[in-house]
């Protein structure tokens, strides 16, 4: 549909009380995908309180280098995205395609260099109860170390590949000219969406990549 | 029939300027870089609380300019907090319980 033929349904007053609701319905949806992952950093607290050792021993075996790149990667990519936002704000329609077709390249980039952190932690036996090779005292702790990595980077990077995907699907409507100064609300929510991931990812490069590296 | 009258100003917050954009990524990879820093050297209990302060401060970044919650909706704000305000509780109950606890002998 035509950006200047969007009628505005019924139920709201104007386009102004429409995009209201959107981003508040955005931001509730939101609101349970941060709930989401904070089980999954509740989870990462609680044990490594429990194994500081461990869990130190564990980050030291993860790839720092390739974790600060994907980390810059996610954070310029929020920068394109919003930049999209704002071209089409202003009117504009080729940048603003360009940069979501940017975004989702970087986005496919920080999967690319995921899966090769993952294939290496695959060499080195460091994937709990498929290829698990360490020993010591800190086995035990590194392995909880190892489940909740997975877990967190594996639905970390689920959510990447739906933005991913979303980015596209944005790029493509945007192309054509569906969004205008007028209307963008759905290019705005899926910015909204990539910003949480973005956020979600600040959280994990700390808690993964950083414990005891001064060690 | 309308009961309001239509507001006609462009939908949304006016979009933050290309500059604030852009100082905002230098200032997120800047944050980066110090994180990845600082975390090399030796601070002890600090190295804990510089990389999450870093993470937060960078966080707030992206939250109050990348997502507009600066200029948009006051509602927006309160319910983005309060996704994290829950987020506080139960990771502040569930440590309170775990650091909290003494191992209780048997009395025989």
């Amino acid at each position: 549909m035509n950006a200047r033929t969007h009628p505005v349904p019924e139920q709201f007053d104007d386009p102004v009380q429409q995009r209201e609701a959107a981003t508040l319905g955005m931001w509730a949806f939101l609101a349970t995908e941060i709930l989401f992952f904070g089980v999954l950093f509740a989870g990462y607290t609680l044990c490594r309180v429990r194994f500081p050792e461990a869990f130190a021993e564990a980050s030291r075996h993860t790839d720092m280098l390739l974790g600060t790149i994907e980390t810059a990667v996610l954070l310029t990519s929020s920068c394109a995205v919003a930049l999209s936002v704002r071209e089409v704000q202003l009117g504009g329609r080729r940048l603003a395609t360009a940069l979501l077709g940017v975004t989702a390249l970087l986005g496919i980039s920080f999967l690319v260099m995921h899966g090769f952190e993952y294939y290496a932690e695959y060499q080195e036996g460091l994937i709990p109860s498929i290829h698990y090779t360490q020993q010591g005292v800190y086995a035990h702790g590194m392995a909880i170390f190892y489940c909740l990595y997975y877990f967190i980077t594996g639905f970390h990077s689920i959510h990447v590949t739906i933005g991913v995907v979303l980015m596209g699907v944005m790029g493509w409507r945007t192309w054509h000219g569906a969004f205008d100064q007028d209307y963008h609300t759905p290019l705005e929510l899926t910015a909204l969406y990539w910003h949480l991931v973005d956020i979600v990812w600040i959280f994990v490069y700390p808690v993964i990549y950083l414990v005891g590296r001064a060690g | 029939m309308n009961a309001r009258p239509q507001r006609t100003h462009k939908s949304g917050p006016r979009p933050p300027s290309l500059g604030s954009n852009l100082w905002t990524l230098l200032a997120l990879l800047v944050l980066l870089g110090l994180s990845a820093g600082s975390a090399l050297l030796r601070l002890g209990p600090f190295n804990t609380v510089a990389n999450l302060g870093i993470a937060v401060i960078k966080a707030l970044l992206v939250l109050t300019i990348f997502m507009r919650l600066k200029t948009d909706n006051a509602l927006l704000r309160i319910v983005a907090s309060v996704g994290f305000a829950w987020l506080a509780v139960m990771i502040a109950l569930g440590l309170a319980d775990v650091l909290t606890r003494t191992p209780l002998l048997p009395p025989w």
